[in-house]
C-alpha cells in the first residue's frame, strides 16, 4: 500500500512555491479593508501564514536532516519507527500511564483547566463514536452532530417532564440515537460515498431545524433550562443505620471523572468491536463494497449497524453534555461541530483509537491555549489543517490495520476472517 | 395585489434565487467531476470574489469613472473578481488539493474544509466581521410586469448569469479543452493515455469553477448591497445540495438542480409555513436521491449492485 | 548551519505569548462572541468595555488599583462559553461583562454564580437569565416583555394601526420579541395579527417571505431580525413596493444598518433606549470613535460601557472588591449612563422603557415616547 505520509524533495518544493504564491494572492484580501492599503493588518495576517508554513517546513528539514536519518529516519518512514518504538512497549503498560495522568490531571489543575479536559473528553467520545462509521465502515457522516443532539434533548426532555434520573435516561437515549442512527443510514444505502455526505449532512440540519421549530415540545431557540445532574447511590451510615444515600456529580472534578468513565468504557467498546468479527467486515465494507458483499458479507444490515453504533455513543457524550451545562439549546448543534468531530477522526488517522484520542487533545485543548490570539487562532488553525493533511495524509497515528499488506497477513489470519464473515452472514 | 402578479412575482423571486444557486452549483459540479472532491472552499472562493469586486468598484467609484464609463465599470468589477478567484483557485488546488490526489479522500475533504476555515478567517481578519455597504450600482428603479416588480439590477443579474451558463456549456462541449475536460471527467486513466494534459485540465477546471463563483459573488453583492466574510457558507451548501440533486458532475444538471432550489424555497415560503424552509430543501434532495441516486440528469454512478 | 537558521527562524515564529501578573488590580473580564456570526457585535461589547475602563482612568480611577481587561470567546456557544467563563475565573476577575446570546449567559452564569463573581449583561434578554434567583447577576439592556410594550404601544397609539405582520428570525431574542408583542396585541384587541413568518438567520433574500406580506397587505411590518437581515429586509422591501410601515428593534440598532439599507433604511423605526444629551455620552462617543477609530458606535457598545462602568463606579463607591457589598451597592444606588438612568430592581432587571426612533436623513433620531406618549 502506498506510503502517502512522504512527500518527495521536488514536490515539497513545489508546495512551499505555491503556498508562498498563494501568500502573495491573497494580498488585496487581507490589506484592503476599503481602497486604502493597511500595512499592520496584512503583515500580521502574513506572520501567521508563514508562521504555519514554517512549522511546516520544520517538520519536513528535521525529517531530511543528516541526524534525524541517522538516528530515527533511516531506512524506513518515521511513521513505522514511532510504532515499533511503541510497540516494544506492551500495550497495558502505556495505557496504565495514560490513565494514571488523566486521572490525576484534575488534582493538579485548576477549574478552568479541567472543564476543558471535560469538553476534550466529550469530543473524544463523539470522535470515537464516528470513528466506527467513518474510520471503520468508511461512511462519510457530515451530521454527526445531530445523534449528539438527540441524547442531550431525550435526557433534558424526560429528566424536565418526567423527573426521570439520568441513569434511566442514558438507555432510551442509546436506542432512540440507534433508532434514528438507522432511519438515517437506510435512505443512504444505496448512495455512493460523496453523496453520503450532502444527506448526512441535510439530516443533522433536519433535526437541528426540527429542535429548533418545535416550539410546544423543546422551547424552540429558548432552550431547555435546569435538568439534574446525574447523581450516584451510595450506602452510608446515618444514625438510623446504614442507608442509601446520593451523592450529585455536580462538582466539575466529580463531572469529569464521570466523563472519563464513559471515554475509557467507549474506547473499550470501539477497540472490542475493531477486533470482532463485526469491526472486520466493516473495514472490508469499508475497503472494497462489492468484494465484502460477494465474500457472504451481510453490508446492508453492517452498514445500519455502524450507524447505530456510532449514533448510540453520540448520544450517551450528548445526554451527558446537558446534564453538565443543566441547559440545551438548538444553537449548539450547527454544521461547524459536525465538521470539527471529523476533524478529529481524520485528524487523528481514521480508525486508530489513539489516533482519535490525540486529535482530540489537539484540537479542543490547543485552540483553548492560544486564547490570547483570539482571531488569528482559526485563520492558523484552518492553514495548518490543510497543511497537516497534506504533509500527512493518513492522519497523525496511522491505523495500524490500514498499513498491513497483504504479505503481512498470515494465512491463518485469512481464514480467520473467512470465519467470521460467515458467522455474520449465518446470523442474519 | 392580486394572485396572478403575486404569482409571477414569485416566479421572478425563484428565478433570481435560482440562478444564482446555479451559477456556484456549476463550480462544485465542474470540480467534482474532474476530481472527484468536494470543494469546501468554493464558498470562501465566492465571498473573496466578491470582495475583490467591491474593492475595484470602490476604488472606481473614488476617482469617478462609474458615472463616466458604466459599461466598462461591470467589465472590470466582473472581469477583475474573475480573473482573480480563478488564480486563487489554482493556488489553492496546488498548495491543498494536488498533493492529495492519490491520498485517502477523508484527507482531501478534510484539507478543503482547512482551506474554507482558512480563507474565511483570512477575510474576516482583513475586511473585518461587519457586513460592507457595496455601492448602489442599479438602485431600487424597475418595470412592473403584471403588479409583479422586477428590478434593473435583478435583470442585468438574470441575463448575465444566463450568458454565463450558456457560454460555459459551448465551453465544455464544443472547445478541444472543454472535450478534454469531459474525457479527464469520465476516465483519468484513460484520458492520459490518449494524450490528454491531466494537470492543464485540472487547472483549467479550477480557474473556471471558481471564477463562475467570483461572478455570481459579485452579483450577489451588487443585488442585496452587502457582503460578509461568512456570507458563502449558506450559499455553499444550497449550491452543493443543488449539484448533488441536478446530478454531480453535469453542467445542465447543476442549472436545473440550482433552479429547483430556488423554486423550492420560494414556492414553500410563499405558500407554507416558512420556518420550515430550509427543512424542505433537504427532504426534496434526500427523496431524489433515494429514487435516483445519481440525481436528475446525472449519469448512473451508483454503487453497481450484485 | 543554513538548516539550523531555518530551525531557529520557525522555532522563533512558532514562540507562543505570556502574560503578566500584577499586584493589586481591579480584573473585568467580558464574555461576548468574539468569533463566528456575531463577532461583530461582540467585538462592540469588548471595545465598549475597554473603552469605560480608558473614560474611568482618566477620570482618576480607583486610588490604589490598576484596572485590567481580560477578553473571553463565548462564541454564542453553551459549552465554550462556560470554558470562558471559567477561564475568567481562575484569573481572577472581580466582576464579568457578558455574555451577549442568551444561549451563552444562561450556562455560563452558573459557574459565575457558583464562584460569587458579578456578572452584567450587556445584551441577553431571556427572562431566564435573571429569574433564577441568582444574586450577583445584572441586567443592562431591558427584557423582552418591556420592549415589546413599547413596540405595541405605538403601534396602538402613535401609528393606530389597524393590521400587522410579524417576522422573525427564530433565535432566542427575535422569538422573545415576537412572542411578547403577539401576547399584548392579542390582550388589547386593537390589533391584528394577519401573518406571523420566519427567516433564516444569514439568508440574503427574503423576497418570497416579503412578497407573501405584500399580498397580505398589512399596514406594518414588524422585522424581529439582527441587523445584517435588517438592512437587506429593507432594501428588498423597498424594491418590491410594500407600502407598508417597517418596525424593527435594538438589535438593528447599528450604523451599519444606514450604511447597507441605504436610501431604502430612511422610514424605518425602532425601539432603543433613550439617549440622553449628556456630556458623559458625548465625552463616551468622541473616546469610542478614536480608540477605535470607528465611524459610529453599535447599540451594544452603550450597554457594555455602561455596564463596566457601574461596576466600576460600585467598586470605588463601596471601597472594596468583595461581591456581595458591590452587589448591594449597585443595586441600592442610581446611575447615571451613557444609556439612560441605570436602576435595577430586585432580580436585578433595569427599569428601563424604550423609546421610539426614525431612520432620518441617514440618521437614528428620536421619534415617540411611550411613556408621555409625546412626539420629539
Amino acid at each position: 500500500m502506498k506510503q502517502g505520509s512522504e512527500m518527495g524533495n521536488g514536490e515539497f518544493k513545489k508546495f512551499i512555491i505555491y503556498s508562498l504564491f498563494l501568500g502573495v494572492l491573497i494580498l488585496p484580501m487581507v490589506g484592503f479593508p476599503g481602497t486604502h492599503f493597511e500595512a499592520k493588518r496584512a503583515f500580521i495576517v502574513w506572520g501567521v501564514f508563514v508562521g504555519v508554513l514554517a512549522l511546516g517546513m520544520l517538520n519536513q528539514v528535521v525529517r531530511q536532516s543528516s541526524i534525524y536519518q541517522k538516528t530515527l529516519g533511516g531506512p524506513q518512514s518515521f511513521n513505522r519507527r514511532v510504532t515499533k518504538q511503541f510497540q516494544k512497549i506492551p500495550v497495558r503498560h502505556w495505557t496504565l500511564i495514560l490513565l494514571a495522568a488523566v486521572a490525576v490531571y484534575p488534582l493538579l489543575a485548576n477549574n478552568y483547566m479541567v472543564d476543558v479536559g471535560i469538553t476534550c473528553l466529550i469530543y473524544i467520545v463523539l470522535g470515537l463514536g464516528l470513528n466506527i462509521v467513518v474510520g471503520l465502515a468508511g461512511l462519510l457522516d457530515l451530521g454527526y452532530i445531530a445523534f449528539y443532539a438527540v441524547g442531550a434533548y431525550t435526557y433534558s426532555l424526560l429528566n424536565l417532564h418526567f423527573g426521570m434520573s439520568f441513569w434511566l435516561c442514558l438507555p432510551i437515549g442509546i436506542l432512540l440515537g440507534a433508532i434514528l442512527g438507522c432511519v438515517i443510514g437506510y435512505p443512504t444505502l444505496r448512495m455512493r460515498g460523496d453523496y453520503l455526505a450532502i444527506v448526512t449532512m441535510g439530516f443533522g440540519e433536519i433535526i437541528r431545524l426540527v429542535l429548533n421549530n418545535w416550539d410546544s415540545l423543546t422551547k424552540g431557540p429558548n432552550g431547555l433550562l435546569g435538568m439534574a445532574k446525574p447523581s450516584i447511590m451510595y450506602p452510608a451510615f446515618s444514625n438510623s443505620g446504614l442507608e442509601w444515600a446520593t451523592y450529585s456529580l455536580k462538582s466539575l472534578h466529580a463531572l469529569y471523572y464521570f466523563i472519563l468513565l464513559i471515554a475509557v468504557l467507549t474506547v473499550i467498546g470501539v477497540r472490542r468491536l475493531d477486533q470482532s468479527r463485526i469491526g472486520r467486515a466493516w473495514v472490508a465494507i469499508r475497503e472494497d463494497e462489492v468484494a465484502a458483499e460477494l465474500s457472504g458479507v451481510p453490508t446492508t444490515w453492517l452498514k445500519l449497524l455502524a450507524y447505530a453504533m456510532g449514533a448510540a455513543f453520540a448520544s450517551v457524550a450528548g445526554a451527558f453534555f446537558a446534564a453538565k451545562l443543566s441547559y440545551t439549546n438548538p444553537n449548539f448543534f450547527i454544521f461547524m461541530e459536525s465538521c470539527i468531530v471529523l476533524c478529529i477522526v481524520v485528524l487523528g488517522g481514521a480508525g486508530s483509537i489513539p489516533g482519535v484520542i490525540l486529535a482530540g487533545v489537539l484540537l479542543i485543548a490547543v485552540p483553548e491555549v492560544f486564547r490570547e490570539l483570539q482571531d488569528y487562532r482559526m485563520f492558523a488553525f484552518g492553514l495548518a489543517m490543510a497543511v497537516m493533511m497534506v504533509l500527512r495524509p493518513e492522519g497523525l497515528i496511522p491505523a495500524t490495520r490500514r498499513k498491513l499488506g497483504l504479505s503481512d497477513i498470515e494465512t491463518d489470519t485469512i481464514g480467520e476472517l473467512e470465519e467470521s464473515y460467515q458467522a455474520v452472514d449465518s446470523r442474519t | 395585489m392580486d394572485t396572478s402578479s403575486f404569482l409571477v412575482q414569485q416566479l421572478i423571486n425563484a428565478l433570481f434565487l435560482g440562478s444564482i444557486y446555479a451559477l456556484i452549483a456549476l463550480g462544485y459540479t465542474m470540480v467534482y467531476g474532474i476530481i472527484e472532491l468536494i470543494n469546501f472552499a468554493h464558498g470562501e472562493l465566492f465571498t473573496a470574489g466578491a470582495f475583490i469586486g467591491l474593492i475595484v468598484l470602490a476604488a472606481l467609484q473614488k476617482y469617478g469613472f462609474v458615472q463616466t464609463h458604466f459599461v466598462l465599470t461591470l467589465f472590470l468589477v466582473f472581469g477583475m473578481a474573475m480573473a482573480y478567484v480563478g488564480v486563487l483557485g489554482v493556488a489553492i488546488e496546488h498548495v491543498a488539493y494536488k498533493p492529495l490526489r492519490n491520498a485517502s479522500r477523508l484527507a482531501a475533504i478534510l484539507s478543503a474544509l482547512g482551506m474554507s476555515i482558512f480563507l474565511s478567517n483570512g477575510m474576516m481578519l482583513s475586511q473585518g466581521v461587519s457586513d460592507r455597504a457595496y455601492p448602489a450600482l442599479f438602485g431600487l428603479k424597475g418595470i412592473t410586469i403584471i403588479g409583479a416588480r422586477i428590478t434593473y439590477g435583478q435583470v442585468f443579474i438574470i441575463i448575465l448569469s444566463l450568458l454565463l451558463m450558456v457560454a460555459l456549456n459551448m465551453f465544455v462541449n464544443w472547445t478541444k479543452l472543454g472535450k478534454a475536460m469531459r474525457a479527464t471527467a469520465q476516465n483519468q486513466v484513460m484520458a492520459r493515455m490518449l494524450g490528454i494534459n491531466i494537470d492543464r485540465t485540472i487547472r483549467v477546471t479550477f480557474i473556471i469553477g471558481p471564477a463562475l463563483g467570483a461572478a455570481a459573488g459579485v452579483m450577489v453583492g451588487m443585488y442585496y448591497g452587502s457582503v460578509r466574510f461568512d456570507m458563502g457558507f449558506i450559499y455553499m451548501i444550497k449550491a452543493f445540495a443543488a449539484a448533488i440533486l441536478g446530478g454531480i458532475g453535469s453542467i445542465p444538471g447543476a442549472v436545473l438542480g440550482g433552479m429547483i432550489i430556488g423554486g423550492v424555497e420560494v414556492a414553500w415560503s410563499a405558500f407554507l409555513p416558512s420556518a420550515w424552509k430550509d427543512v424542505t430543501t433537504f427532504i426534496v434532495l434526500i427523496l431524489v436521491l433515494y429514487f435516483k441516486p445519481s440525481g436528475i440528469l446525472g449519469e448512473d454512478v451508483s454503487e453497481t449492485r450484485v | 548551519m543554513r538548516k539550523m537558521g531555518i530551525l531557529v527562524l520557525c522555532l522563533a515564529v512558532a514562540v507562543g505569548f505570556s502574560s503578566m501578573a500584577a499586584a493589586k488590580t481591579l480584573k473585568i473580564g467580558t464574555l461576548s462572541p468574539l468569533t463566528g456570526p456575531y463577532a461583530q457585535d461582540g467585538t462592540d461589547i469588548l471595545q465598549g468595555v475597554k473603552t469605560a475602563v480608558a473614560v474611568f482612568q482618566k477620570a482618576g480611577g480607583i486610588p490604589g488599583y490598576k484596572i485590567e481587561v481580560i477578553p473571553g470567546d463565548s462564541a454564542c456557544d453553551g459549552g465554550k462559553a462556560t470554558m470562558a467563563a471559567n477561564n475568567l475565573i481562575n484569573q481572577g476577575v472581580n466582576g464579568v461583562v457578558g455574555a451577549y446570546c442568551s444561549s451563552a449567559t444562561i450556562p455560563s452564569s452558573v459557574p459565575l454564580n457558583e464562584a460569587n463573581i458579578i456578572q452584567i449583561t450587556p445584551a441577553s434578554t431571556h427572562t431566564d437569565v435573571t429569574a433564577r434567583g441568582f444574586k450577583q447577576i445584572f441586567r443592562m439592556c431591558p427584557r423582552d416583555d418591556v420592549q415589546a410594550w413599547s413596540t405595541v404601544k405605538f403601534l396602538e397609539d402613535g401609528l393606530k394601526v389597524k393590521t400587522l405582520a410579524l417576522i422573525d428570525d427564530r433565535q432566542t431574542y427575535t422569538v422573545g420579541l415576537t412572542e411578547n408583542i403577539t401576547k399584548f396585541v392579542n390582550e388589547d384587541k386593537k390589533i391584528k395579527i394577519v401573518a406571523l413568518e420566519h427567516i433564516t438567520p444569514g439568508d440574503k433574500d427574503f423576497t418570497a417571505v416579503l412578497t407573501k406580506l405584500k399580498k397580505l397587505n398589512p399596514d406594518a411590518i414588524y422585522m424581529g431580525v439582527y441587523q445584517p437581515e435588517g438592512s437587506l429586509m429593507v432594501r428588498q422591501a423597498k424594491a418590491l413596493g410594500i407600502k407598508a410601515t417597517l418596525l424593527s428593534e435594538d438589535a438593528v440598532y447599528h450604523p451599519k444598518f444606514i450604511e447597507v439599507g441605504g436610501k431604502a433604511a430612511e422610514g424605518t423605526f425602532l425601539t432603543y433606549a433613550k439617549a440622553p444629551d449628556t456630556p458623559e455620552r458625548r465625552n463616551f462617543e468622541k473616546t469610542y470613535k478614536k480608540m477605535w477609530n470607528a465611524q459610529a458606535i453599535g447599540s451594544y457598545g452603550y450597554y457594555a460601557y455602561d455596564s463596566a462602568m457601574v461596576f466600576m463606579e460600585a467598586v470605588k463607591k463601596a471601597g472594596t472588591t468583595d461581591t456581595n457589598k458591590v452587589a448591594a451597592t449597585i443595586r441600592d444606588n442610581t446611575w447615571n449612563g451613557v444609556s439612560g438612568k441605570i436602576k435595577f430592581d430586585e432580580k436585578g432587571d433595569r427599569k428601563l422603557a424604550h423609546i421610539i426612533w426614525i431612520v432620518k436623513d441617514g440618521k437614528f433620531v428620536p421619534y415617540w415616547d411611550p411613556m408621555t406618549e409625546k412626539y420629539f
